[in-house]
């Protein structure tokens, strides 16, 4: 059995109007220290090397997507997110993606699809915002996933970063 | 004709003045209680959210209408009126300043009309609000909204009491019953050479009790058991949508800036200026209005940092301490009088 | 039979055979890729090396393949000295190996890939830059060859000396660049082509119509059997996302077709697409052929069968057994001439698989009391009666679209087809899935019964055969001839 001893009230406790005194200086001191809310559409969200926001394929400077639709993220994604079909294109590398399409509402931005690509095509942007009308344009396919390379360095120099402190 | 004329206008003015300070009281509701939180509060409906009452006002009147069935659809409808009006008809008496000009020897007051029995007028017509509340609670059908009432009836016959107590107080030493006269008596000396001889200073403890039992006369924390959010899911106006429930609000923040104003005239000095006794009306009414918001302030800011108490907490702290701190306040009055 | 100690159990052991395939026939696994059992072993990739022991011989290593079984032999595949020395051949084999599984479409069942993850180092020691060939050499419609993935195995050089009788590929060029070239640069020839790309254990000779198609990994893959001809070779058919049939591939079935089938079979799927079809049932109305309900195409042409007399009845050779006993009984009870459309010979025949009939059910049909009649014939029975009902997927074709739409007898068509026939003479056509939607029985030329199996769903609105003659039988029930008045 456990006893809990109660502490003994002082007097002022028991009158309980300093003790009122005392929560209203707490709170109007707490009026003018600083807010904890960002003002979310003025103020964007600070992302880092580190966020994981929604996955976008790759582009090399010269046009060409890293992308071969190997099907590694495809079979990586837990939740069935991705879909791609293949067709060949007259390069060195002669396969390429004719439709990548990334299903925004089931993506759960794990980043598997990331981790499972052999070719460092697809990369976990510090894109985060996902709103629209419809369901069917949150399907997102090739002319809204495509990005340059060069904006998704940051995250490609973390994750190389990471991987190099893995291996040693 | 005139006299009649200027009554009118005071009348239109002091209604909507009040109607617009319950607004703003609910703006800035939201933004104290934001500010206690870290929170920045309504800033999107005009500059600084000051417009934010304006949409919400809008809102309600788009919301949807809902009668719950099976009781009295009039008394459903009948109790948001009840609640609100008497809160409104108080004000009438409340003197926000001394004399504003004179027509044909008639002076023209700082308050709609300037009863002999203000104070007996003031607490009689706001003792009418629980009626509306109690009949909103009943009329709902339903077992939230009817605990609420009750609550609040049993709650708000426990602290009139102590209130009116108080109040005969105040009255035994002004010698009056009109709440003007009250607010004069008490500038017309000092106390100690530099304190204006307001009642907070001659009559400390009844200040503070009286100060409590408003909180208590007027639903609001840490003593709103009529509405209760976490036990009685909103109480009495559980059931209520659209604008009957935007008149609960209205009467609830107007029965506020009553008491706020009936405060300010029993324990301020009303519309006084320390040592500035020919203070012109209009800065009269701006002290007034000052004394009021401060209180209209500790409403809210008490609201946001107290939790609230238990029901029975409640009753034993109305009967069993309030009830004999009032009464021996009265005795200690009436024998400081008598000496 | 011999008995030899495999990994230390005692197992019996086919004497003619090699010692892979008594490996292989109890369960033990020995990596290869040049072994095939229905092809000669020549030992030419070392990937199936042993470790065997005989008698008081000190233990070597060799290759499974090319050892034959004698009695007392005791063999270990997973000795270091084995593992070693495949490990080492598969270095060899993958020097030259591009490593582009993101783009082979072999990726997932290639046999490569497989034993160098259970067998293989993750890096290898050479320094030499890979070899260039050429990638995408066209070897005819069919084939595709990718001459740097290829491990030289000669399994494809085999099958055509030896399956199907004539030499059309060779290991040309030496050492580092040994390629896989056909004589004289022509194209593969025959219809037994893609054969290869099944047999090839890595990517060099892949299907041109697979190419870039699919990953393996997303086929759903069923086991059927073949609708081409009446040899009915055991297929697995294999659908991507629930609707595209992406491929057909045999399998082994030792009395039909072994590990074979031509490509008239192979490519059969692309006709057998999702366009064209018929979907849902439609009723002849006063502004022509109307949408109606299948319950109400079905209601029209029982009560054809009561308000009329003289019936005929055309099957198709696509039916199953089960829908061939369902349409019989309805006949009887109709009253109705049953005939089965027999189309000419394809013309396809050959000495290994195709019989150059290209009913896959005729036997089965037979078997259930259906007399086959030709095309000509049926078209006379057709016009002549007052009723004619078509049953089962292209039996409009076979009958003879032109003739059927243009023909001016009295009779009006039901039709039970995948293709909707535009036709005055049509009082209701239903439209009825594929032989790759439906699932039954059929019996191939030599009385082999085998199964088809439904590997995608129907299109909305379209029924299996079965059902809609059982439906239409129930409703033949309740209205007999005489019920209804003229």
């Amino acid at each position: 059995m456990v006893i809990v001893k109660r502490k003994q009230l002082t007097l002022g406790e028991r009158l309980y109007l300093p003790e009122i005194v005392r929560g209203l200086s707490i709170t109007v001191r707490k009026m003018f220290a600083k807010r904890a809310t960002r003002q979310y559409p003025e103020e964007p969200l600070v992302t880092t090397a580190v966020t994981r926001g929604q996955p976008r394929l790759a582009m090399n400077p010269d046009q060409t997507l890293r992308c071969v639709s190997c099907g590694m993220c495809e079979a990586a994604c837990p939740a069935y997110a991705i879909t791609i079909d293949a067709h060949e294109v007259e390069r060195e590398i002669e396969r390429e993606p004719e439709h990548f399409e990334i299903d925004m509402l089931r993506c759960i931005l794990c980043g598997f699809c990331e981790e499972a690509c052999p070719k460092e095509a697809i990369w976990m942007s510090d894109e985060l915002e996902l709103a629209d009308y419809t369901r069917a344009s949150l399907v997102y396919k090739l002319d809204r996933l495509v990005r340059p390379v060069s904006q998704l360095q940051g995250r490609i120099d973390y994750i190389e970063e990471i991987n190099r402190r893995w291996n040693n | 004709m005139t006299v009649l004329l200027a009554t009118l206008l005071k009348v239109l003015v002091i209604f909507g003045c009040l109607i617009s300070a319950a607004g703003i009281s609910t703006l800035a509701e939201r933004k104290i209680s934001a500010w206690i939180q870290l929170r920045r509060g309504p800033n999107r409906v005009g500059p600084f959210g000051l417009l934010q009452p304006l949409a919400d006002g809008i809102k309600f009147m788009f919301k949807e209408e809902f009668v719950p069935p099976g009781k009295s659809r009039f008394l459903f409808i009948l109790a948001p009126a009840l609640a609100a009006v008497p809160a409104m008809m108080s004000v009438a008496v409340i003197p926000f300043t001394g004399r504003i000009a004179e027509i044909d020897g008639t002076p023209i007051l700082g308050s709609v009309a300037d009863l002999d029995m203000g104070a007996i007028f003031i607490m009689a017509v706001s003792g009418l609000g629980v009626y509306g509340i109690i009949l909103g609670g009943w009329a709902s059908n339903s077992k939230y909204p009817l605990l609420g009432g009750l609550r609040a009836a049993a709650q708000m016959i426990s602290y009139e009491l102590s209130m009116i107590l108080i109040i005969l107080a105040i009255v035994a030493m002004s010698g009056t019953l009109n709440l003007r006269e009250i607010a004069d008596a008490q500038n017309d000396h000092t106390l100690l050479g530099f304190l204006p001889a307001w009642n907070v200073f001659l009559q400390p403890l009844a200040f503070v009790l009286f100060v409590i039992c408003t909180f208590a006369e007027t639903n609001r924390h840490p003593f709103d058991f009529a509405e209760c959010e976490s036990e009685l899911v909103g109480g009495f106006h559980t059931e209520y949508s659209s604008m009957k429930f935007a008149l609960f609000f209205i009467g609830e923040y107007c029965a506020m800036i009553v008491m706020a104003c009936l405060t300010t005239t029993l324990f301020l000095g009303g519309a006084s200026v320390p040592f500035w006794a020919e203070a012109p009306w209009f800065i009269g009414l701006g002290s007034f209005v000052f004394k009021a918001a401060a209180f209209m302030f500790l409403f809210i800011w008490v609201r946001w940092s107290l939790p609230r108490f238990r029901y029975d907490q409640l009753m034993a702290l109305g009967w069993k301490v309030f009830l004999p701190l009032a009464i021996t306040n009265i005795f200690i009055t009436g024998l400081v009088l008598a000496l | 039979m011999t008995r030899i100690r495999l990994n230390g159990k005692e197992i019996d052991a086919d004497k003619d055979r090699p010692l892979i395939a008594a490996a292989l026939a109890n369960g033990v696994d020995v990596p290869h890729y040049c072994y095939h059992s229905g092809l000669t072993p020549v030992g030419s990739c070392r990937m199936c090396q042993v470790e065997v022991t005989e008698g008081e011989r000190p233990a070597r290593v060799v290759a499974a393949c090319r050892t034959p079984v004698s009695e007392g032999m005791q063999v270990e595949t997973q000795t270091p000295a084995a593992q070693a020395a495949r490990r080492e051949c598969l270095e060899f084999l993958l020097k030259n190996h591009p490593l582009d599984c993101a783009i082979c479409d072999k990726a997932g069942e290639c046999q490569l890939q497989d034993y160098t993850y259970a067998e293989g180092q993750s890096e290898g020691l050479s320094a030499e830059p890979r070899r260039k060939l050429d990638k995408r050499r066209s070897l005819g419609e069919v084939i595709l060859l990718d001459q740097e993935r290829c491990i030289l195995c000669s399994r494809c050089v085999r099958f055509f000396e030896e399956v199907e009788g004539q030499a059309q590929l060779t290991i040309a060029g030496r050492g580092a660049n040994s390629t896989i070239q056909t004589f004289a640069g022509r194209d593969l020839s025959g219809n037994y082509q893609g054969n290869v790309a099944d047999l090839c254990p890595v990517g060099a000779l892949t299907l041109k119509s697979f190419r870039f198609q699919a990953r393996v990994w997303n086929l759903t893959k069923r086991a059927s059997t073949c609708g081409e001809c009446s040899r009915g070779c055991a297929i697995s058919v294999e659908v991507l996302r629930q609707g595209q049939v992406k491929r057909i591939r045999p399998r082994y079935e030792a009395l039909v077709n072994r590990w074979w089938m031509c490509d008239t079979g192979r490519f059969a799927f692309e006709g057998a697409t999702l366009s064209g079809r018929l979907e849902g049932a439609q009723l002849r109305g006063y502004s022509g052929l109307e949408d109606c309900s299948t319950s109400e195409a079905l209601a029209a042409v029982a009560t054809g069968f009561a308000v009329h007399t003289n019936h005929v009845f055309i099957a198709s050779p696509w039916l199953t057994v089960e829908e061939g006993r369902d349409l019989v009984e309805l006949a009887q009870a109709v009253g109705a001439v049953l005939r089965m459309v027999s189309p000419e010979e394809s013309g396809l025949a050959d000495k290994i698989l195709n019989t150059g009939d290209p009913c896959p059910n005729r036997r089965g049909l037979a078997d259930v009391g259906i007399e086959s009649a030709s095309a000509p014939e049926c078209l006379q029975l057709c016009t002549g009666a007052e009723t004619a009902t078509l049953v089962g997927e292209r039996v409009v074709n076979l009958v003879g679209r032109e003739a059927l739409s243009e023909h001016d007898g009295k009779s009006r068509l039901f039709v039970f087809d995948t293709q909707a026939l535009d036709a005055a003479r049509v009082a209701v056509q239903v439209g009825v899935a594929s032989w790759v939607e439906r699932s039954g029985t059929w019996v191939n030329a030599d009385g082999h019964e085998s199964p088809i199996a439904a590997a995608r769903s129907a299109p909305a609105g379209v029924c299996g055969t079965q059902g809609l003659l059982d439906d239409l039988r129930a409703l033949v029930a309740t209205c007999a001839p005489g019920s209804v008045s003229r």
